[in-house]
């Protein structure tokens, strides 16, 4: 909500009750009563609080923790198969459903693989500078609480190796993709995707494992799935050049996305999560998983 | 088939998109107006006005003009429903600036919500009263940000900030000093959220009034971390500057490191640089900054690059710029310390443009060995929107310029990724090329063999261009990619015949201009790569890079031994295809033979003289004006070496001899190095707008000039200390903090000025002593501003002392005035009440009431009978010549009930109302003989009060129905308190319980011209609550004098008096402060604070008028 430029509230929980998010309910409601407005009448709780993120009193029967880490990594190969730049940004998503006003604690067992970190305003500077605990009073619902990033890592997942000879006007292009280091958690949803460079006039690609689709603007999207334990996926193919090219000169970047359940790559671990007071019925969930960020392998 | 299937998709999808909507308003924008809107704006129900006004609405957002229903819409102000409320409001905020004048009808609703019960309610009105840019209602608006500034709710005082800004964009130069001063209480306040929106509005509006961010300084540094993100980043720049005004930079930061080190020989530079140097990984290179430029940053920083860059001598002042007075040590200053410390943590944020601001900060403050701890979190950054990759990248770009080591480990985050946008890999490669260091160099120059071959040309073509400019940073650069170059060159030049696009092209010159910075350097090592340039001519085919390899054959033709013999060869090749050439090489050939010429030996002199003579001849009959502009020159310049037969004559005469010099200087010199800084670099403050524009975008200021700000009191914590003390001392109760509240105890006081006038010792004041004790003062007189003079001020404060001896007291007053607060006395005044006449009223003329005359008068007595009677004296004058009988006055309604008593049934109902009669009659008055009057005592109650009693007058037997009109001022009784009671029930009366209105008074005019031995405050005084109690029953509780300001000046004087209201028992105060000359006509501003928001409304008003009205004791 801005004011004369500037931004009177940012906060999603004191905007989401003073404007009601539409839903069913009261769509319903609005057309049976004829008018029912979602925006509200009285100043969210909120507001005023020291803590504006967090409605004054959440209610809940379950009280109910996930912590989330949600990893992507970020690589870049080159062209002689190098793996110049490995790291990890990774982000602590949780969704909190607490009753009151809860003090929680997380806290992890090896905080000194984390690089740098960005925090939500509901961190404390203080702990965390003393002995890197973070403690905070969460915002309801689902959020993002801190972001980090852990460099120099060794290696990747999946591996990719392309490989391309030009000769009087064609290209042969091969680029295979396997498990180099097997995480112990079945990687899906493995994708290749490329542009093909502007000399290049057709291209007739095909694999033995998964589709290949090549829209008009060139791009081509390679889709594999889950790597099958008896064969290696391989792309190949033709690349005809525009007439009067001997061979290439510019070369395509692959850009490798895959997800894995299940597991948090960088190897960050989470210790803990202390609540002050611990309500009645508590239940905490703790989920991870990787997938890639910006994972190029040159080519 | 299809176009049937494809109808009903098309149903089907808008079916669908039907449903979604369903149940929200989005319906109303597809034909705003298929209803009638004007009768719904009148109907009755609250849901159709609000259709109509969503109606209206969603025609404004079409661009129709609707303010035709202005008219309408406005008369909804009044609605109970919050919606509608809401939607008028935005309405009006559209159109009220058109139609001014029936807006105004509209504010005195904005008034009563701003005493609504509900934040939300009095957020809204003041909102939208402020947004109405009128210049009309801009007091009115002051007023109420003024009122809501101190309100009991936190969103209401942060709209009050955000409202701040709007008043003050137009400009009304009489109320700025109103706005800055509530800025500063907002400033003041113990909540995070106001204190970022006053962050906001101090910035928009006074940026340079460092005394409020001084009065908070250390409070305003310990909320920092709870502000929200966008307060945050305004406080940040706010804290900063105010720091560099009042203490200057840091000596130790980086700033000022060249200072430490040209002062005092030995200093901790040393130590630093090998801190720096210990982070690169190499260690041995001794650049660990540039000192230069460090000094140009820091000197932009402060004065602004435009203003700097514009005086010449810019080199000459690099030492001398700053004085050691103008800097502070971190190790001294406190206020550096706790910036520092509390900027720190928000590296951490999750806001990008907070880490940034604080980065700015720790960049420009902290300590040299600190700054580095800015690296990781800026890195961080980078993975964020491609929109914040850019800002970051530009500022990251001038802390690399100005000390490359401090990135210089971490080049590989500046590695390109494919996503990037063209931009951003743009300043990621001069990124590189900056922080390159012999360490690295290999593993970048690696990558950039990768991004030579990427498919974005232009992008190749950067980073060919970067490889030349990591080369002219570092002298050991691999011989190898020198022949990657060039291997590029012939690679390109091939790929050029078939690919005629711009990309390409721009490779190859960049390679061509990469090749020559790198031979630049030295030239006769790359003897050999000239020589492969040269023969490589034939089969470059782009003008720009083939001007660029014509232009080296001109520089280097005398290099070595081989390249001299070339030339003969190379000249006529220049000759052959001088035709065929783009005009811009043609125009490097023309100057590479006069250079050729010249430098041209013996041998082949002849030789070359005929080519130069043939080139001319084709260059004097160009289509190119340039290009013959340019051969005549030259042949005239030349026209001595054309003529001789020897390369080195030297038996010419003198006029030709010039020449030859000219000739010479011309072409003869050698490259001069470039020094690698391009001075003309602009520099901006981090984070600003302006650095990633890279000129000063509206509204940017540099840093204030350092120590250009004196802060007037010595040391604010000891002083405060002190009063604390003093406080302590005289009364042992801590009400009074004098600028700096910082227990907060007062935040919401209602006091607009400094709040010094909270008297700490107001109770050793007596309030009512003046009654018992006949030689009491008139006037009794305390200082409130705790100072040394205190007691010497306290041992006389008898008024007539104080004013016997003027110059005394302008002795003391230097002090006050020093201190930079007004200080205040409390005065009592004594014998007013005797001199007091209450106002008399007509009843009855003599012209109606066949010569009967009656007049009535309030009494400012208290009823005997019940609370709620009003004592009234009626005067009865017969001004006829016969005696008039039986005169009395009798209850209109009392009478009726007498007489019918079918009305019973009415009288019962509110029996327990009416238990208490309206009128106490009076003694009835048997004969009133000609010329005689009476004086009859009545006492009344009045239903409302406003409305008039309708009474019976009857006489002669005649019966005449008058009205008995309530004055307000009577309808309160005087409630007797002490100041600090008065100040207590004060601050329980705050936001919507307090209102105010400004009038003028100009009675104390006559009075001083009659009066003129007497002191003009104390006139002034007497004249307003003269005025004030011959027009209401009050009791006066204090009179606060001005004691700091000139004599002349009247401003601060303050009235404070207080009632009971009659009815209910509620107390009521007024607070009647004055403003301007004292021997001018005066601007009071009445304040009433009572729960009772109506009753308090009508009397400020009535207040308000008879203030106004010519005084009738006065004439």
């Amino acid at each position: 909500m801005i004011d004369n430029g500037f931004p009177l509230t940012t906060e999603p929980s004191i905007l989401k009750e003073m404007i009601a998010p539409p839903n069913l309910v009261s769509k319903m409601l609005s057309v049976v009563t004829g008018n029912a407005s979602n925006v509200s009448d009285t100043l969210p709780s909120g507001a005023g609080s020291c803590v504006p993120w967090r409605p004054t009193d959440p209610k809940y029967s379950s009280n109910e923790v996930y912590v989330d880490l949600v990893e992507e990594m970020d690589a870049i190969v080159n062209r002689d198969g190098e793996l110049v730049k490995c790291e990890i940004y990774g982000e602590v998503q949780m969704n909190s459903q607490l009753t009151g006003f809860p003090d929680l604690t997380l806290s992890f067992a090896n905080p000194s693989i984390l690089e740098d970190m960005r925090f939500h305003p509901c961190v404390r500077y203080r702990p965390w500078e003393s002995h890197q605990v973070l403690s905070f009073v969460p915002p309801d619902g689902e959020f993002k609480l801190m972001s980090y990033r852990v460099k120099k890592l060794k290696n990747t997942p999946v591996y990719v190796k392309p490989q391309i000879t030009s000769d009087s006007g064609t290209c042969r292009i091969s680029v295979l993709v396997g498990i180099r280091s097997d995480p112990g958690k079945t990687i899906e949803s493995i994708t290749l995707s490329f542009q093909l460079p502007h000399c290049v006039s057709s291209a007739d690609l095909s694999s033995n494992h998964g589709t290949v689709t090549i829209l008009s603007n060139k791009t081509c999207t390679w889709t594999i799935g889950r790597i099958p334990k008896d064969k290696t996926p391989c792309l190949s193919g033709t690349l005809a050049l525009e007439p009067g090219l001997e061979r290439l000169h510019v070369f395509p970047t692959f850009k490798l996305g895959f997800k894995i359940m299940g597991i948090a790559l960088s190897g960050l671990r989470i210790e803990k999560l202390d609540l002050q007071t611990i309500p009645p019925r508590l239940y905490k969930g703790f989920r991870a998983q990787t997938r890639a960020g910006e994972f190029d392998v040159r080519l | 088939m299809f176009n049937k299937f494809g109808s009903t998709s098309e149903t089907l999808s808008k079916a669908s998109a039907g449903l979604l909507r369903i149940g929200t308003d989005a319906h109303l924008y597809d034909d705003p107006e298929d209803v009638n809107i004007a009768p719904l704006l009148d109907s009755k129900f609250e849901s159709e006005k609000c259709e109509a006004l969503k109606r209206l609405l969603a025609l404004i957002a079409q661009g129709f003009d609707v303010s035709n229903f202005f008219p309408q819409v406005v008369k909804n102000v009044a609605s109970q429903s919050s919606e509608v409320k809401k939607l008028v409001y935005l309405y009006l905020l559209q159109y009220a600036e058109k139609r001014p004048n029936e807006a105004l009808l509209s504010i005195n609703y904005f008034q009563k919500d701003l005493g609504d019960p509900n934040p939300l309610v009095r957020a809204w009105a003041l909102r939208t009263m402020a947004g109405i840019r009128l210049h009309v209602i801009a007091p009115l608006a002051l007023a109420a940000v003024s009122k809501c500034a101190r309100d009991p709710a936190v969103y209401v005082r942060r709209c009050a900030a955000n409202a701040l800004p709007k008043l003050h964009d137009l400009r009304l130069e009489e109320h700025a000093s109103a706005i800055e001063e509530l800025v500063g209480i907002l400033l003041n306040d113990h909540s995070p959220g106001v204190v970022g929106a006053a962050a906001a509005a101090f910035t928009s509006i006074c940026p340079n009034n460092f005394k409020l961010i001084g009065k908070n300084y250390k409070k305003l540094c310990q909320i920092l971390p709870d502000v929200e993100e966008w307060g945050q980043i305004l406080l940040i720049g706010t804290l900063l500057r105010y720091v560099v005004a009042r203490h200057g930079l840091v000596r130790e930061s980086l700033m000022l490191s060249i200072h430490g080190t040209n002062s005092n020989g030995f200093c901790e530079k040393d130590g630093l640089g090998r801190d720096l140097t210990l982070d690169k990984e190499d260690g041995g290179k001794s650049d660990s900054f540039d000192v230069n430029l460090v000094s140009l940053v820091s000197k932009c920083y402060i004065q602004g690059p435009d203003e700097y860059l514009s005086r010449s001598s810019c080199t000459d002042t690099v030492s001398s710029a700053f004085d050691t007075k103008e800097t502070t040590s971190i190790a001294h200053n406190e206020d550096v310390k706790i910036l520092l410390q509390c900027t720190s943590p928000l590296l951490w944020s999750n806001n990008s443009a907070v880490v940034l601001a604080a980065a700015g900060v720790q960049w420009i403050m902290a300590p040299l060995e600190d700054v580095k701890k800015i690296v990781k979190p800026l890195l961080f950054l980078l993975r964020s929107s491609s929109a914040s990759k850019y800002v970051v990248l530009c500022n990251i770009l001038v802390f690399a310029k100005a000390v490359p080591s401090l990135f210089a480990p971490h080049f590989e985050n500046f590695f390109i990724c494919s996503s990037d946008a063209y931009q951003v890999k743009a300043y990621k490669l001069e990124m590189l090329s900056l922080i390159a260091t012999t360490s690295s160099i290999a593993s970048i120059l690696r990558e950039f063999e990768d991004y030579i071959k990427d498919p974005d040309r232009r992008f190749a073509a950067d980073t060919v261009a970067a490889i030349g400019l990591c080369a002219k940073r570092l002298m050991t650069i691999p011989t190898t990619c020198l022949d990657g170059l060039l291997a590029l060159v012939r690679q390109e030049s091939f790929a050029g015949d078939f690919e005629s696009a711009d990309g390409e092209a721009g490779v190859l010159v960049q390679a061509v201009m990469s090749i020559q910075t790198m031979i630049e350097r030295d030239p006769l090592r790359h003897e050999k790569v000239l020589i492969q340039l040269f023969r490589s001519l034939d089969s470059i085919k782009v003008a720009a890079a083939r001007a660029t390899i014509i232009w080296m054959v001109g520089v280097y033709c005398s290099l070595g031994h081989i390249i001299p013999r070339m030339l003969t060869t190379i000249t006529k090749y220049l000759a052959w295809s001088f035709k065929s050439e783009a005009s811009e090489t043609k125009l490097q050939i023309l100057n590479t033979i006069a250079k050729v010429l010249i430098s041209a030996e013996a041998g082949d002199f002849h030789m070359l003289k005929r080519i130069v003579v043939y080139v001319f001849e084709l260059g004097e009959y160009d289509l190119s004006y340039d290009i013959r502009d340019r051969t005549r020159f030259l042949k005239k310049l030349l026209s001595c070496k054309l003529a001789s037969h020897e390369p080195a004559e030297d038996s010419v005469a003198s006029q030709e001899n010039i020449a030859a010099h000219v000739v010479e200087h011309v072409f003869g010199r050698k490259l001069k190095s470039v020094s690698p800084i391009t001075l003309h670099n602009r520099f901006y403050l981090p984070g600003s707008l302006s650095q990633i524009v890279l000129h000063a975008a509206p509204g940017y200021e540099p840093l204030p000039k350092p120590c250009s700000f004196v802060y007037e009191e010595q040391d604010q914590l000891s002083d405060l200390d002190k009063q604390r003390e003093a406080a302590a001392d005289l009364d042992g109760s801590e009400e009074s903090s004098e600028t700096g509240d910082e227990n907060g105890s007062s935040d919401y006081d209602s006091e607009s000025s400094n709040g010094s006038d909270f008297s700490s010792e107001g109770d050793e004041r007596t309030v009512s002593n003046d009654a018992n004790d006949p030689a009491a003062p008139l006037i009794q007189i305390s200082e409130t501003s705790v100072s040394a003079d205190q007691e010497e001020l306290r041992s006389r404060r008898a008024l007539d002392l104080w004013l016997d001896d003027q110059p005394s007291t302008s002795n003391q007053t230097p002090s006050a005035l020093n201190s930079n607060q007004s200080s205040y006395a409390k005065i009592s005044i004594g014998d007013v009440g005797s001199r007091v006449k209450p106002k008399s009223y007509s009843l009855v003329d003599p012209g109606n009431g066949s010569g009967l005359k009656v007049d009535y008068a309030f009494l400012s007595e208290v009823s005997n009978v019940s609370p709620l009677h009003v004592c009234v004296e009626v005067l009865f004058e017969n001004s006829s010549a016969e005696p008039i009988l039986e005169v009395n006055l009798e209850d209109e309604e009392s009478m009726k009930v007498a007489d019918s008593s079918e009305q019973t049934l009415v009288g019962k109902a509110n029996a327990s109302y009416n238990n208490i009669p309206t009128l106490i009659p009076m003694e009835e008055i048997s004969c009133l003989e000609p010329h005689q009057s009476t004086k009859r005592l009545i006492q009344v109650r009045f239903h409302h009060h406003l409305l008039p009693m309708r009474l019976t007058l009857h006489y002669n037997e005649k019966k005449v129905p008058v009205k008995l009109r309530p004055d307000l001022g009577y309808l309160v009784k005087p409630f007797s308190m002490s100041i600090e009671e008065f100040l207590a029930t004060e601050s329980r009366l705050p936001g919507m319980f307090e209102y105010s209105r400004r009038c003028t008074f100009d009675d104390h005019v006559k009075d001083s011209r009659t009066e003129n031995g007497k002191d003009k405050f104390l006139s002034i005084c007497e004249s307003i609550t003269l005025k004030v109690l011959s027009n209401s029953n009050l009791h006066l509780v204090s009179v606060d004098l001005p004691v700091a300001n000139s004599l002349e000046d009247a401003t601060g004087l303050r009235l404070r008096f207080s009632s009971k209201i009659l009815s209910s028992e509620i107390p009521l105060l007024i607070t009647i402060t004055v403003e301007g000359k004292c021997t001018e006509v005066l601007n009071l501003t009445v304040k009433i604070n009572c729960e009772e928001t109506v009753f308090g409304l009508n009397l400020l008003n009535r207040i308000a008028n008879f203030m106004v009205e010519p005084s009738s004791s006065a004439t």
